[in-house]
């Protein structure tokens, strides 16, 4: 579905990553994991579309989709025609909207406005708290429901591949625990999964497929449960 | 002094609506990019030249174009006010949705039926015209009115097109995009001068010169309608920006522009709908200001832009509510200065108590530290 292939990018005249490749299949969920500044968030930016001035520049490589290339595509497009969406690191709620604006906002594209009240109250259902908080203004949430907030977001634009970059950060263990639980659900029913983590050990447990990445470069790949056991990965990642 | 007192609170609030709808101009712009936009005083007088053309070309006398101006000329104008009509039309039937593999060719044909015989009536109705009675007038001010607001936002989103556009997608300092929209401001005003040179235009009589009596002070119909226009477009403005998605795009991208992509929105259609309607209000009140005082010379906009620029922030530049309130408050400061003292201390005075009040609250009356724009 989709496949990254030595995919080279600069911030200015940095390069942040230098030759990355992996694949996403169908239905799949597939990690991404590695320490601070490893060029996790790099990589989901730049198949967002999300360039400069503030993203990183592809200056090699290529990104398809379903076989076709998407550097060309704007950020936009990529949402509307390709349902491939992003749930940016830190969230990045609209705060000065109410819940049910946010929601409202990111159906902006969707051509299939008769599946709007089913996607709705499937959202409210897989995230009860926001449901009861729709009329407050998103700022007001607590960290936890605001990164349940952006990934029904991500749900009400339509898609069907979500990018997670560290839906984890900030959040309580045993909301953590919920949130993942709500994530393999929506995996059951059909949707594809791309995660990045530092958090390795939840993320491991979480995927079925997993890509180590190591200062802009893939460093180990393979199922899940190999990596686990990968000695290095284990020493590096994993706390021994 | 009852009547004193009213007649003084009815011309504030003329002046004030002036102020205000360019003051909720510069909130817009600036709530979704940050960007103060210097050029949008001159946008106004652009609005206001606008608005002496289309009147006077209409009411044939032919201002802009002679009276035996080439069939193109007068085929382009009417073409472009039937390209109006057709838009109108076309947003109000709404396509419906069509099975996939089939074309359905009813719709463009529709609108080009449609595009054809406005341009033809307006281009045949044209030729004859002279309008002469009361009525006419008022039919010259109701179609002058959305050309006006129209051909401003082109101008408007132009600018925002050719010169700020370029310096956003490289990624430049605020500050120099803040000097290029200062450098427009004085290039639109040179423009103009250059162009029209210092003939000052004194723009057409279109209301009827009906005054109403509102206990004892005396309000014309012309101030009236400036007053209840800058109202209905705040109102208009408050729907959009709450209960449309466009108008919701505008609101996220002033809390977060980096997630608006995310949502399947294109920033670029959101930036050039925020100067559609921030330009197209200038032209309304340029429009009104020169109905009310009839005489237009391209420096018109600059103090009239600085003030409501002032008013603006005092009201909490990025709040709609600030910048309408903020017109207001700044206009009934200058009308109770000048009744109280002079006139020539309206400025001075009204000022420093503006000053004063960003003292007291440097966000403005409704400006909230930090977190929200618009
Ligand atoms: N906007 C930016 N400008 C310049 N360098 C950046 C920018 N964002 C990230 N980088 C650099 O790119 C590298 C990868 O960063 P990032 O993708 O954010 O890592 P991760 O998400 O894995 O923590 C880091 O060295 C970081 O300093
Ligand atoms: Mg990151």
């Amino acid at each position: 579905m989709l496949s990254v292939t030595n995919l080279k990018v600069k911030y200015g005249n940095i390069e942040a990553l230098h030759g990355v490749s992996f694949t996403v299949n169908k239905g799949e969920i597939v990690t991404l994991i590695g320490a601070n500044g490893a060029g996790k968030t790099t990589t989901l930016l730049s198949i967002a579309r999300l360039g400069p001035p503030e993203g990183p520049k592809v200056i090699q490589g290529d990104i398809a989709f379903d076989g076709a290339s998407l550097l060309n595509m704007p950020a936009h497009l990529v949402v509307a025609n390709l349902h491939m969406v992003l749930v940016p690191e830190g969230r990045h709620i609209f705060g000065n909207l109410s819940v049910m604006d946010n929601l409202t906002l990111a159906t902006y594209a969707r051509k299939d406005k008769e599946n709007l009240p089913r996607d709705l109250d499937f959202v409210f259902e897989l995230f009860p708290r926001l449901g009861e908080r729709r009329k407050q203004r998103a700022e007001s949430l607590s960290g936890g429901e605001q990164q349940m907030l952006a990934v029904s977001r991500a749900l009400m634009s339509g898609a069907e591949f979500i990018l997670l970059d560290e839906p984890s950060m900030g959040l309580a263990p045993l909301l953590m625990y919920d949130m993942f639980r709500s994530l393999k659900r929506l995996n059951q029913q059909g949707m594809t999964i791309l995660l990045v983590e530092q958090n390795a050990r939840l993320a491991l447990d979480f995927a079925h497929r997993g890509y180590v990445l190591d200062t802009g470069r893939i460093v180990a790949e393979g199922p899940c449960d190999e990596l686990r056991d990968n000695p290095e990965v284990k020493k590096a990642y994993l706390g021994g | 002094m009852l009547e004193t007192v009213i007649q003084q609170a009815l011309n504030a609030l003329q002046l004030g609506s002036y102020y205000s709808l360019i003051a909720l101009g510069y909130c817009l712009v600036y709530g979704v990019l940050l960007l103060i936009n210097f050029a949008h005083g001159d946008i106004f007088m652009v609005g206001a030249y606008i608005a002496f053309f289309a009147a006077t070309y209409i009411m044939g006398q032919h201002a802009l174009i002679p009276p035996n101006s080439p069939i193109m000329v007068k085929l382009v104008f009417a073409g472009f006010f039937a390209l109006i009509v057709t838009a109108a039309v076309s947003f109000a039937i709404k396509k419906k949705p069509q099975a996939p593999g089939r074309k359905n060719y009813s719709y463009p044909a529709i609108l080009g039926g449609i595009f054809i015989t406005v341009t033809a009536a307006i281009y045949y109705w044209g030729q004859g015209m002279k309008l002469e009675t009361g009525a006419d007038k008022i039919l010259v001010f109701a179609v002058t009115m959305p050309l006006t607001m129209i051909l401003t936002s082109v101008v408007g989103v132009f600018i925002e097109r050719v010169a700020y556009k370029p310096l956003r997608l490289k990624g430049a300092n605020r500050l120099y995009v803040v000097i290029t929209a200062l450098m427009m401001g004085i290039i639109l005003e040179y423009g103009n001068l250059s162009l029209l040179g210092t003939s000052r235009l004194s723009y057409p009589t279109l209301l009827p010169r009906v005054v109403f009596d509102v206990a004892g002070a005396k309000i014309s119909i012309t101030k009236l309608t400036a007053i209840a226009a800058s109202f209905l477009m705040f109102a208009l403005l408050q729907w959009i920006v709450t209960r449309t998605k466009l108008g919701m795009a505008m609101r996220a991208v002033s809390y977060d522009k980096f997630a608006v992509p995310l949502m399947g929105i294109p920033l670029d259609a959101v930036i050039v709908f925020t100067f559609f309607l921030g330009s197209s209000m200038a032209g309304m009140a340029g429009m009104l200001y020169a109905m009310n005082f009839p005489v237009l010379d391209p420096f018109m906009g600059a103090l009239v832009g600085w003030k409501a620029f002032v008013a603006a922030v005092v009201g909490g530049i990025g709040d709609i509510r600030g910048a309408f309130v903020g017109g207001f408050l700044l206009a009934f400061l200058e009308v109770i200065v000048a009744a109280v003292f002079s006139s020539e201390l309206r400025d001075l005075i009204s000022f420093t108590i503006l000053l004063g009040i960003l003292t007291w609250k440097p966000t403005g009356l409704f400006g909230k530290p930090k977190t929200t724009k618009i």
